[in-house]
């Protein structure tokens, strides 16, 4: 249990994916402008690791590991992970149309989303066991939400203040990453 | 060996991946009756989301017509009903009638900014927080303020602000009557008055006594019911208890003397380049 909660924050805060190991900053820049879509985003992206590592594990260690072929994972997983969201998008758009509209384009735009493939990968790397993987799933997604969630916070609130024009939108947003990143930092050693 | 490995590996996860969308996409039932109708609609819908409708957006209003055609009878997109053309293929595609005239509305600034500035705003650029420091900086409470919370939340470029003035300016032909600057504004300014109307009345002192400030400001409406009386076809009605005139447009032949007589033009015809 203990290593299980471990792993969770370690996932979520230590090796924080967006600010430690800066993966999908696309969705981190790009979707952070609103508190509600930052919300949504997260939710989706989560689920889909948590899918993704359910069904990646598997296939690593029945499939890959027994053909000596580990060196295949990362195309085997690009494969895999779009035929995933392909058929979680299909499966809810039929059975949960209004679902469906509440994730919007976020669940396509996942597809290629590189923390999703990430989490993946530092599950095999690690050799985490099944029950292992799907926690630290969540952790990376807990994570990946938590910094989403501050960022769109800070943005809102960046929007009526007062900022010289050249520092207006992504720039400012670049140095409130910056000091983000370095505010989790802080967190590194801690388990 | 390695080599043959890889290649049958990737074909037969490949395949297997094709294969698995292929089962889901034949076996998990169609479930979304009039999927197709809604598309059509979607595609009618102006696709701007702007909420006026009082769905989450496009897609949702036109789940919510297919389902229930008479809505958009009754509450539809004021958007969409500016343009006749498009209503009509929204009647043919559900089946209804749509009054669009009865309908359709337009946003008004009910103030043309003309109270005195009485001292200098330099904080946060936003009528919200300017309002906060002595209800403004004009003479006036219930003053515009032009700070441009409208502008920023206008989908359809409709709103100006003069800088001069300090006050919105609203493009009677752009707007679309969607009212989000009408939620927007902290003065509760902007009034979404009835397609037909023909007077706009640019005042929004709501009170009749005299309270300092009026008098200062040169649109402001001093009670003086010249409007009232001046109108001969019982188109203007002003109670006692009133502190504005009331208009009724379907009377109203827009002959303009009430326009003329107003003291301090506070009155001002409602069509395409009013405000200006």
């Amino acid at each position: 249990m203990t290593d299980l909660l471990a792993i969770f924050i370690g996932m979520a805060l230590i090796n924080n994916f967006v600010l430690v190991k800066f993966l999908g900053l696309c969705p981190f820049f790009g979707v952070s402008k609103k508190l509600t879509n930052a919300f949504s985003m997260s939710m989706a992206v989560t689920f889909v690791m948590l899918m993704a590592s359910a069904v990646t594990w598997p296939i690593t260690h029945y499939i890959l590991i027994p053909l000596d072929a580990e060196y295949l994972r990362t195309v085997v997983y690009i494969l895999v992970i779009a035929t995933l969201v392909q058929i979680i998008e299909l499966f809810i758009m039929r059975t949960n149309y209004s679902l469906y509209s509440a994730f919007g384009i976020y669940l396509a735009l996942i597809t290629t989303n590189c923390a999703v493939m990430g989490v993946t990968l530092v599950n095999t790397d690690e050799g985490f066991t099944f029950v292992e993987s799907m926690v630290s799933a969540l952790g990376a997604g807990t994570g990946f939400g938590l910094v989403l969630v501050l960022m769109s916070g800070i943005r809102e609130r960046l929007e009526i203040s007062q900022l010289p024009d050249s520092m207006k939108g992504l720039p400012v947003a670049f140095l409130v990453a910056a000091l983000m990143g370095l505010a989790f930092s802080g967190f590194a050693g801690m388990v | 060996m390695d080599l043959l490995i890889t290649i049958v590996l990737i074909a037969a996860i490949g395949l297997l991946c094709g294969l698995a969308i292929y089962i889901v996409y034949i076996s998990v039932p169609h479930k979304v009756p009039g999927l197709k109708k809604i598309d059509e609609i979607n595609k009618l819908l102006p696709g701007m989301n702007c909420g006026a409708c009082g769905y989450a957006g496009c897609f949702a209003f036109a789940q919510q017509v297919v389902n229930n055609p008479q809505l958009a009878a009754s509450a539809s997109c004021p958007v969409l009903l500016g343009d006749s053309h498009v209503v009509k293929q929204l009647e043919v595609a559900l089946g209804v009638t749509i009054d669009a005239d009865a309908m359709s509305k337009k946003a008004m600034v009910r103030c043309t900014g003309a109270s005195e500035q009485v001292f200098e705003y330099t904080g946060i650029p936003s009528c919200k927080a300017a309002i906060l420091i002595a209800r403004g900086f004009k003479r006036c409470p219930f003053a515009c303020l032009g700070m441009g919370d409208c502008e920023r939340v206008c989908k359809y470029d409709a709103i100006t602000i003069d800088p001069e003035k300090r006050t919105a300016h609203i493009d009677y032909v752009k707007c679309t009557g969607c009212g989000l600057c009408a939620k927007e504004c902290p003065q509760k300014l902007i009034e979404m008055v009835p397609g037909r109307t023909t007077i706009a009345f640019r005042c929004n002192y709501p009170e009749l006594k005299n309270i300092p400030g009026r008098e200062r400001c040169e649109n402001a409406c001093i009670h003086c019911r010249k409007c009232f009386k001046a109108c001969r076809y019982e188109a203007i009605s002003w109670k006692k208890e009133q502190a504005v005139p009331e208009f009724h447009p379907e009377k109203c032949t827009l002959c303009g003397e009430c326009i003329e007589v107003c003291p301090n033009r506070t009155l001002e015809f409602f069509k395409p380049g009013f405000g200006k």
